[in-house]
């Protein structure tokens, strides 16, 4: 509930107001300097040629290559690839994730004989299921969606798992003294006093699935923004690499905030 | 007035890797309608273990534990759950959180019961916050809630564990009374276990002393202050008297 048309405040409220708003634009400012000076640096060196464009790139490349691969039109093709990728991965892995710690959650037995497993599949890099992978589904988007979910998959279990368990006991009893069944403690407590953590889950899956979605394209692939930094980095055209990375960084930091907002609203 | 809660020589044993652990050791006491009875005891004596028997969450190694004369069974529907803390959803609006207990047990339709929420949320001056969520209520008016939330559902018996022990020392007698009175005016019988004296002292007109672990009754003490309130209770003259009395029954 913000007061805004309170006019009268006393001096040191405005000059702690003043102070704050200062604050903020001089972090704004910083950061884009720090981006325009990055950025900067990186044409100047390249342009007088204390780093070698052909191995390093620069801005003006980066950009001349995105419009370039804009133009013959396959750009789209890679970055819709990606981005599909990522997103279906992400969401059957949240899915999934969830409902394997829920079923943790229900059953201590199967939690205790389930842990040694978790911590091994956990720790087990997933890139070197890499080949079985093609094996069985193929080589192609199939293949990708799925090292992306074998990546989000077990650490969304885990997360979950520990966020239901943590819930204080005395929750727990004070449903059980007025009656409540299993299920009714699941949907009515365990399940919105973990909600915050699940809105964590998503923002650390947003960068995994990337993970993923690029490991997946590295392997077996004939399109996306992974596909597109391989081949680029075969035929020698580091531009094609960078500018590849340039628009990672660009749809990571959309898919980002695109989920944040979700926190503010949630947030108690 | 007659018993309303029992313990007839209650034996519980907690099982664990190591061994077993006796918690409590014959433990008889008994607990009149409309009473309030206080527990105190050293920290960790099994004073919880005795709420959490009464409420059918563990059940006596032997022995018996009657409510209105009949045998305690799992997750008795007869008593009503105070924690340290008020455990509020924060989730939830204060009228969601204080109805859970209806919509537990299907009875959210129930227009008397409703009637009964809403009549409880007025008198004790809390209607005007029913839409609120529990972040934005005090910690007295939380408990407060708290407390409305188990009587909703029509206890005919609250048990109370340390329901102040978070509470700031300001707001501690504060809540107190309150917690007092609606429980009075609800005509409820209460059970307490506190380690705070004078808390038990100024709330109850029985007090049962218990030992160390395992735990044993080692005396029952009725108290009559005059005084209406909790906070009044504690200006009356016998009241050092007793509390050392008790003080001595525990070290």
């Amino acid at each position: 509930m913000k007061k805004t048309k309170q006019i009268n405040y006393s001096k040191a409220r405005k000059l702690y107001l003043k102070n704050l708003r200062k604050d903020k634009i001089i972090v704004l400012i910083g950061q884009f300097a720090l981006l325009a000076i990055f950025i900067g640096l990186w044409q100047l060196l390249a342009d007088t040629g204390a780093i070698d464009p052909f191995f390093f790139s620069s801005p003006s490349r980066i950009v001349a290559t995105i419009i370039d691969l804009g133009k013959t039109g396959n750009l789209w093709i890679h970055i819709w690839t990606s981005l599909y990728e990522t997103i279906i991965g992400f969401i059957i892995a949240t899915v999934i994730g969830s409902l394997i710690a829920i079923a943790l959650w229900w059953s201590e037995r199967l939690r205790k004989i389930m842990e040694p497993y978790l911590i091994i599949l956990n720790s087990l890099p997933k890139i070197a299921l890499g080949p079985m992978i093609i094996f069985w589904v193929g080589s192609g988007t199939g293949a990708t969606i799925v090292m992306c979910i074998l990546i989000c998959v077990i650490l969304t279990t885990i997360s979950m798992l520990n966020a239901f368990i943590s819930c204080d006991n005395d929750k727990i009893l004070l449903m059980k003294s007025m009656h409540a069944n299993k299920f009714q403690i699941l949907f009515k407590l365990i399940l919105p006093n973990s909600l915050p953590a699940f809105i964590s889950v998503l923002k650390i899956n947003v960068g995994m699935s990337w993970v993923g979605t690029i490991m997946g394209e590295y392997l077996s692939s004939k399109a996306g923004l992974g596909y597109l930094i391989n081949y680029g980095s075969q035929i020698l055209k580091l531009d094609i690499v960078m500018a590849s990375i340039t628009l990672l960084c660009i749809l990571a930091a959309g898919m980002y905030f695109l989920v944040s907002p979700l926190e503010k609203k949630f947030k108690r | 007035m007659k018993n309303l809660l029992e313990f007839k020589n209650v034996n519980y044993f907690y099982q664990t890797k190591e061994s077993e652990i006796k918690a409590l050791d014959g433990v008889s006491f008994d607990v009149k309608e409309k009473d309030f009875t206080s527990l105190v005891g050293p920290s960790g004596c099994g004073k919880t273990t005795i709420l959490s028997l009464t409420a059918g969450l563990l059940f006596p190694s032997s022995g018996e534990i009657l409510i209105d004369g009949k045998k305690v069974e799992k997750n008795d529907g007869r008593i009503g759950y105070m924690f340290q803390r008020d455990h509020l959803f924060e989730w939830r609006t204060i009228w969601q959180n204080i109805t859970l207990g209806l919509e537990l047990q299907k009875q959210k339709k129930d227009p008397q019961k409703l009637e009964f929420a809403n009549e409880l949320l007025k008198k004790y001056d809390l209607y005007n916050f029913k839409n609120k969520k529990p972040r934005q209520l005090s910690g007295g008016m939380r408990q407060r809630v708290a407390l409305i939330r188990t009587l909703v559902l029509q206890p005919s018996l609250l048990l109370l564990d340390e329901p102040f022990s978070a509470l700031d020392f300001q707001t501690r007698l504060k809540v107190c009374d309150d917690v007092y009175d609606i429980i009075k005016s609800e005509q409820k019988t209460a059970l307490l276990v506190t380690h705070d004296i004078s808390e038990a002292l100024s709330m109850s007109n029985k007090i049962v002393i218990l030992s160390k672990r395992p735990a044993k009754v080692k005396e029952v003490m009725e108290i009559n202050f005059s005084g209406e309130t909790p906070l009044s209770k504690r200006e009356d003259d016998d009241f050092g008297k007793y509390f050392e009395m008790i003080w001595r029954n525990l070290v």
